[in-house]
């Protein structure tokens, strides 16, 4: 009686559990979100050929590299979902830990990225590709930030082999912040 | 205890080797402008994001193997965000039309096509980029409210209350100096107990284009 649960949690009427739902639903709201901001950069970038003048200074090694956390975070996460599926509380959670070391790196690298980027006079003032390049990399950010910090909870629980449903939770949505970037890299790093 | 009543359909997925073909892609994505061919570079650009994004949502997210529903309420929203790039996209991708056109965004072409030959010698962008003329801001920028040519009659100004008043009538002018002028653009109208609709501009325009803009209003002033 002491786990006691809401209902909600334990009954399902979709056939889908409740939690997973909930983050299908969240994302639904996320793709209107940067659905939104994305296409608004795009209308912009194809009226406004000047852009490419301000687009050919973003680093596209560094956006590649960035890629490349972000897929790797992405393959640790469904591994982590593959060791909770199995049981393997521990397993799941040092592999949650991979992923957010993913993020960790991933901002480290933005970080630095910016800070020169500000410091040449790029900043989200100059123009608006710069306004838009800050504005959705920045939002992308925050999604990897927030996601980067449930996932601790959720390892912390894991690891003690509890609430282990949850690690594909985490798992679906940090999966979709890593397709948001699939998408922010061609738009700011690549077609320039 | 375990929750987990409900796994999906028993389906295996090689996640390493969808992994190894993700990293592939990325590097044909970085590869492909190197061939400087357009059409080459937006292909390695989007298709392979398409293609990539496809792999993860169907075998990292298991959206393959999800109830229809979750496809649906997505679906819904893919279908929400195409209505509005469709319903705003002509407007923003052109700079004119039957019987309006955006002067603002029609200067900000000219002026950067123009720049980018002046590449070389440009600092940083934000030389580039920002060109002022303190008509032209008149005409579009405030010309939304006070009309382009100055005489209050503004798309916008049905909609305020107080509206503003007209530069172009000499009662206007029997109240007002070049300080008051250049104290409301630059803090706004609330900054001389106005109304905050006239909002401050120093954020926008720095002094000197702020004097530029006063100039502009006291040329408007009718000479007796
Ligand atoms: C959103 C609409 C709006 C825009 C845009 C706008 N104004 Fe105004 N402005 C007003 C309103 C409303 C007033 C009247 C304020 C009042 O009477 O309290 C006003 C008043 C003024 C006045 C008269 C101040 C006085 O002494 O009464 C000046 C000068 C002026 N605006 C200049 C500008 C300039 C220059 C710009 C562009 C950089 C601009 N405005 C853009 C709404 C606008």
């Amino acid at each position: 009686m002491a786990n006691a649960k809401p209902l909600a949690t334990l009954r399902s009427a979709t056939g889908i559990p409740t939690g997973r739902l909930a983050v299908w639903w969240v994302l639904a709201s996320e793709v209107v979100i940067f659905g939104g901001l994305l296409g608004a950069y795009l209308m912009h970038r194809l009226g406004h050929p000047e852009w490419a003048e301000a687009a050919a200074h973003t680093n596209t090694w560094v956006g590649a590299f960035n890629t490349f956390v972000l897929l790797s975070s992405s393959f640790t996460a469904v591994l982590a979902h593959q060791a909770a599926e199995k049981g393997n509380g521990k397993e799941a959670a040092k592999l949650l830990g991979f992923t957010i070391l993913g993020a960790l790196t991933f901002l480290i690298v933005k970080s630095g990225e910016w800070t020169y980027e500000i410091m040449h006079g790029y900043t989200i003032t100059a123009n608006n590709f710069w306004s838009f390049y800050y504005t959705a990399a920045g939002l992308h950010a925050l999604h990897v930030i927030a996601g980067a910090i449930i996932m601790g909870f959720v390892a912390v629980d894991a690891y003690r082999g509890r609430e282990l449903h949850r690690v594909e939770l985490i798992g679906i949505y940090w999966h979709f912040v890593d397709v948001v970037w699939i998408f922010l890299f061609p738009l700011l790093y690549i077609a320039k | 205890m375990s929750d987990h009543q409900d796994h999906h359909d028993g389906h295996q997925v090689n996640y390493k080797k969808i992994y190894f073909i993700l990293l592939g892609l990325l590097v044909v994505s970085v590869a492909g402008p190197f061939l400087e061919i357009l059409w080459v570079t937006l292909l390695t650009a989007f298709g392979i994001a398409i293609v990539k994004a496809r792999l993860v949502i169907n075998n990292f997210m298991h959206l393959k193997w999800e109830k229809r529903l979750v496809k649906w309420v997505l679906t819904t929203s893919l279908l929400l965000m195409g209505l509005m790039f469709a319903g705003v996209a002509p407007d923003v991708m052109n700079h004119e039309g039957n019987n309006w056109e955006n002067l603002a965004a029609q200067a900000a072409v000219a002026r950067g096509v123009a720049g980018e030959h002046e590449e070389e010698e440009a600092e940083d962008v934000v030389e580039v980029v920002v060109g002022f003329s303190a008509q032209s801001t008149f005409t579009v920028v405030c010309g939304a409210c006070h009309g382009a040519a100055g005489d209050g009659t503004g798309a916008a100004a049905a909609a305020l209350n107080p509206r503003p008043a007209s530069f172009i009538d000499p009662v206007f002018w029997e109240t007002r100096d070049r300080d008051r002028i250049l104290t409301v653009i630059r803090d706004g109208a609330a900054a001389v107990g106005g109304s905050p609709l006239m909002v401050p501009w120093r954020a926008s325009y720095d002094d000197e284009q702020i004097q530029a803009l006063t100039d502009y209003v006291m040329s408007l002033r009718p000479n007796e």
